[in-house]
């Protein structure tokens, strides 16, 4: 099969009935309802972009498995050309959709997984990894669009996930049977949960021999018996019925679409288990992930940002600002903010290396200076896109008043910028910009693939301190004492 | 003559932020080679080489080349706390390396 559209996988969600809810609702199409639908578009992109010829070559490359022509999402990077080539992806991806498009999640847990089950067979003599490459198989022949569900609700942070008064706080095997393994618990925050065929599920946090229960690895499709999603509410979701215009970004939304997926007993079987019990492999799986995703914000965020920078450029341009030298001097720094963020996710990727298992992860002290970077770049750009916009960018009247009969000519009339250029345009650049920079929108950027205390923690960890300090000593000259 | 002993040379990657002390490490290999019978070290320039130690601070091994491989039959990789991808504390290093040379 290969490489499939967009269509094919629209219709792929028509023929999956998983169990989703979303504001007292059970959704009986994500394909079709509104409220998923820009997540659906989005998703549907990646497949469509990766046919398109001024695209095709940062969207498909050749599997190490076949030889075969598939979409990079299904990809296991194999060198520091690989891991470029996705960031350069994202970011062409996400100029496109200006939003979340969900894919890298999945992806990056494969090539997590893929190293990791590898990992553990040298060592254990278990078979994981053939297990895990037979699933990749899969994933690439049919283009697969899978979720990475990573994230427990984790009840008490002080606590371990064996020491919680709750253990489901943290998802865990409840039972192993001859043909699989039954397992319980949650995910939070999933991107692309809904709208995916499947989800590959990891743990958390790094563990100990009692958490062991807990150190699980699995795939799941999306409408295992059991599963149950609760779709995140959004800044202004309401906005997603009826309305075009206040709707800013009205094909791609504003996120991924993020939900909360429970694991009522749900049963995996075993050839669906990449990891049960090896707690000592646990931080190393954990890492890798994290180190793959958030290597990946310096190319996606750059790419909303390039139309975001755009967006408050051309309402500059009507709002007749856009030759002030402060503006201009903002604008300025929006670029230079974004493009620094793209040199991150660039360098961590130039820097990266080989596993054992042969395929190549990112360098993760670099890649977690891009994702905290992205914590503050990210804000920054919104908060002078806001600047550039005015207050109105909070005040604007809504599309409806703008069509109504007795208000609507004075709505028109007040909000003209420049006399060339409608009141339409300033209102449609308006509710893009707010989209992009109020609410749900900005907290992906700070705690998606992980919050700013946690790259610190990986930054700390990785910082060659002790290198550090004999360069130090030896330019002043100090003698280590003997000890 | 040429010398029967297994001809070793030492190739490093530039040390711009290494996460070990490469200049310790090649230290204690060349200690180590000059006391050994079976094993000699030589100039990366040299026109024999049997195997080529390819020492490098960290994970991305920027030292890893094809030509530098292609001067010798057998390659050693180092980077970083790895010794040809196997994780070793960097107080090991030396005598993994040793135990590969002597391994033929």
């Amino acid at each position: 099969m290969g490489m499939i559209r967009g269509d094919e996988y629209r219709e792929r969600l028509q023929r999956v009935k998983p169990e989703i809810y979303y504001l007292g609702e059970k959704i009986e199409s994500v394909a079709t309802h509104p409220a998923f639908l820009p997540h659906v578009n989005a998703v549907a992109l990646t497949y469509d972009m990766a046919w398109a010829p001024e695209f095709e070559e940062l969207l498909t490359t050749k599997s190490h498995l076949t030889g075969e022509k598939i979409n990079i999402f299904t990809h296991i990077h194999h060198s520091t050309a690989d891991l470029v080539q996705k960031v350069k992806a994202l970011r062409a991806l996400g100029q496109q959709t200006g939003s979340c498009f969900a894919r890298c999640v999945g992806h990056d847990a494969l090539n997590a997984i893929y190293s990791v089950t590898y990992d553990m067979d040298q060592k254990n003599g278990t078979e994981y990894h053939q297990r895990f490459l037979n699933f990749l198989k899969e994933v690439q022949a049919k283009d697969l669009f899978i979720s990475g569900a990573m994230t427990d609700p984790k009840g008490d942070r002080s606590l371990s996930p064996s020491e919680q008064a709750d253990p489901d706080q943290y998802l865990h095997v409840v039972e192993k049977r001859r043909d699989g393994i039954v397992v319980r618990g949650a995910k939070a925050h999933i991107t692309g949960a809904v709208n995916a065929l499947g989800h590959l599920v990891m743990p958390t946090t790094s563990m100990k021999e009692a958490d062991a229960d807990f150190a699980v690895c699995f795939y799941v499709p999306v409408d295992a018996p059991g599963l149950i999603h609760i779709f995140g509410r959004q800044t202004n979701d309401e906005r997603k019925c009826g309305c075009l215009i206040d709707q800013g970004n009205v094909e791609y939304g504003i996120v991924g679409g993020e939900a909360l997926v429970v694991f009522d007993d749900v049963f995996v079987p075993w050839e669906h288990v990449f990891m049960c019990g090896e707690y000592d492999f646990v931080f190393e799986l954990v890492e890798r992930f994290a180190t793959a995703h958030r290597q990946n914000y310096g190319g996606c965020k750059v790419g909303l940002s390039d139309a975001l920078i755009g967006a408050t450029y051309a309402l500059a341009e009507v709002q007749g600002t856009a030759k002030a030298s402060h503006i201009r001097d903002k604008l300025v720094e929006m670029v230079h903010l974004a493009e620094t963020l793209y040199c991150c996710s660039l360098a961590c990727s130039c820097q990266g290396y080989a596993l054992p298992a042969g395929n190549f992860m990112a360098d993760p002290l670099l890649a977690n200076v891009t994702k905290l970077n992205v914590t503050r770049h990210i804000y920054e750009i919104a908060r002078l896109a806001q600047d550039i916009a005015g207050g109105i960018l909070a005040t604007l009247p809504s599309e409806i008043d703008w069509q109504d009969s007795r208000v609507g000519k004075y709505v028109d009339k007040y909000l003209k910028g420049v006399a060339s250029v409608p009141a339409e345009t300033r209102m449609r650049l308006l509710r893009l910009i707010e989209g992009m920079t109020c609410g749900t929108a900005l907290v992906e950027s700070m705690h998606g693939a992980g919050s700013p205390q946690a790259q610190k923690i990986m930054i700390m960890r990785r910082a060659n301190w002790e290198h550090k300090k004999r360069l130090a000593q030896k330019l002043a000259k100090i003698r280590e004492r003997p000890k | 003559m040429l010398s029967s002993k297994i001809q070793v040379s030492v190739k490093y990657c530039g040390s711009c932020n290494p996460l070990i002390d490469l200049a310790k490490l090649g230290n204690a290999l060349k200690e180590a080679l000059s006391q050994d019978n079976d094993l000699t070290l030589v100039p990366p320039e040299s026109a024999r080489i049997d195997i080529m130690l390819i020492l490098c601070g960290c994970p991305r091994a920027c030292g890893n080349k094809e030509e530098i491989r292609a001067r010798a039959a057998r390659s050693i990789v180092v980077a970083g706390e790895t010794v040809d991808l196997v994780p070793t504390p960097e107080k090991d290093i030396s005598a993994a390396i040793m135990k590969k040379l002597k391994s033929g």
